[in-house]
């Protein structure tokens, strides 16, 4: 085993230059890699987040019957809470929030009407919940908020697709590479070969420091990944949450271990399968 | 030890019909000489009897197990039986000779603390024993040639096979190495030498096989150069 280590490390150092090619395109592969999962992981929360707030408003008539309302909404059920908020406290939270409608109110009065609030299980249920409230006698009219959310997950999901179009484009760049680097590793001991397979070395023993190979550049690939991934996400993790204190994002490090060990995965099955695939076709044209 | 049966072997890409129908046997044991000239079909006949190529027509026997059913790891354990010298010798240049002979050994699997006495008894054998430490670079051609032979007998093969193995070299080299070819023979090795030195034929006088132009046209057991 130490005699293919030592051949797989001479066959690395002396393709300087393709070993190194197929190393930055690996790495640049599974940082993007790690990227893009972990964009999704921080949007796909960020959106479960604003999935729990989204609800439904329905602004009622004066003198509706607020009780025979909120008893009929209760009973639908895609309803998760609802709640009916008196015109006073609409008051006081808008002039919680906006000091000015104080000021408002003093000229011309309450303008709020009594509100239902209505919080759905699924945001894919609100149109539903929300076209229900509007048949009812005592509402005037009808908001709410999902569509923002369904376009930001229709712009997450294009550049989810995006990014793992790229990324598997970068993988395959990192197969060729090795393909590449293994068969110039192979013709440059094209006569060592030569003299082994005549005195009867089996595939197997001349291909192992090609796959040695391949899993070296997996590993040290995903090692150096795994490396700029994480600190570099940590950096921008704390400064966005500093930034933006409502965004809430990843920070679990078990969730970043596990996906540096996926990455890892990745990189070595890339490596092996780009140096079984290359040394087994160059001994084949051989034969 | 090697049968061929109504064997012609054509290249594909060039059309070349490089044997054409050839009969014989080799018996375990026998040192035989292949002749012929260049292109006449000798290095084919290497080539076939090493399953590096197959023959077109007919079936070639080593032992007598047909290289035709044999599939990837039996050739290899096919080629182990086998002792194989080059004209050109193949030397790695950047092992010393030991370790171009301990080579065919790590190569085969044989357990490392077999290695120092298999290679010094093979070296002892061609008479390259003080030369051990030595780089192909810093020995003279027949000095290299006796390595190769070293190295194609440290496995112990029942079968040796040199093709132009005296190619590069001077008579008195060249004699030195039929010598030593003769002594492996003498340990019950069989030997097949392809070579179209007239001289070393004559004087060291086995069994001679003459090709021409693929055909098998001489079989002379008393031996002696004649195309």
């Amino acid at each position: 085993m130490t005699y293919h280590l030592r051949q797989a490390w001479l066959a690395m150092r002396g393709n300087l230059t393709a070993t190194l090619a197929t190393l930055t395109t690996m790495v640049l592969a599974l940082v993007m890699l790690g990227f893009v999962v972990l964009l999704t992981l921080n949007v796909d929360r960020a959106l479960s987040q604003l999935e729990s707030q989204v609800e439904v408003a329905a602004f009622l008539r004066d003198g509706a019957d607020t009780e025979r309302i909120l008893s009929s909404i209760q009973d639908l059920p895609q309803v998760r809470e609802a709640t009916v908020v008196r015109k006073d406290a609409v008051l006081a939270e808008m002039q919680r929030d906006y000091p000015y409608v104080r000021e408002a109110a003093e000229l011309a009065g309450n303008p709020f009407p009594d509100t239902l609030r209505v919080r759905v299980a699924r945001v894919a249920d609100t149109t539903t919940v929300a076209g229900a409230v509007r048949k009812l006698d005592g509402v005037e009219s009808v908001e709410y908020g999902a569509g923002y959310v369904e376009r930001a997950a229709r712009v997450l999901d294009a550049v989810r697709v995006a990014g793992y179009v790229l990324v598997a484009l970068l993988l395959a760049g990192t197969l060729f590479n090795i393909l590449n680097a293994v068969r110039v590793a192979m013709y440059a001991r094209r006569a060592e070969i030569n003299v082994m397979r005549l005195l009867g070395a089996t595939r197997g023993f001349i291909r192992l420091p090609y796959l040695i190979e391949g899993l070296l550049l997996g590993v040290l690939g995903a090692a150096l990944a795994g490396a700029l991934l994480v600190p570099g996400y940590e950096a921008l993790a704390s400064r966005l949450t500093v930034l933006v204190p409502s965004l809430p994002m990843l920070q679990d490090r078990a969730v970043l271990a596990q996906l540096v060990g996926t990455l890892a995965g990745l990189g070595v099955l890339v490596g092996l399968v780009g140096s079984v695939v290359a040394s087994g076709r160059y001994l084949r044209e051989l034969e | 030890m090697i049968q061929f049966h109504h064997v012609s072997l054509e290249y594909p890409v060039t059309r070349t019909l490089a044997l054409d129908d050839v009969n014989l046997h080799i018996k375990k044991g026998e040192f035989v000489y292949l002749v012929g000239h260049s292109g006449a079909g000798k290095s084919s006949f290497m080539s076939l009897v090493l399953k590096r190529s197959l023959p077109s027509k007919g079936e070639v026997y080593v032992a007598g197990e047909p290289l035709r059913r044999f599939r990837g790891g039996r050739t290899a354990m096919h080629r182990r039986r086998i002792g194989m010298i080059f004209q050109d010798n193949q030397l790695l240049p950047h092992l010393s000779s030991a370790d171009n002979v301990a080579f065919a050994l790590r190569v085969t699997g044989v357990p490392r603390r077999e290695w120092d006495e298999r290679v010094s008894g093979a070296l002892k054998l061609v008479g390259l024993d003080h030369k051990k430490h030595a780089l192909p670079v810093q020995l003279s051609q027949g000095e290299q040639q006796r390595v190769a032979i070293a190295r194609a007998i440290v496995s112990e093969p029942p079968l040796l096979l040199a093709d132009e193995p005296t190619g590069n070299l001077d008579p008195e080299n060249s004699r030195d190495i039929l010598k030593v070819l003769q002594n492996v023979n003498l340990r019950g090795t069989t030997v097949v030498v392809a070579t179209h030195a007239r001289d070393l034929v004559e004087t060291f006088r086995h069994r001679t096989l003459t090709l021409r132009r693929g055909r098998l046209v001489r079989d002379d057991p008393y031996g002696g150069y004649a195309l």
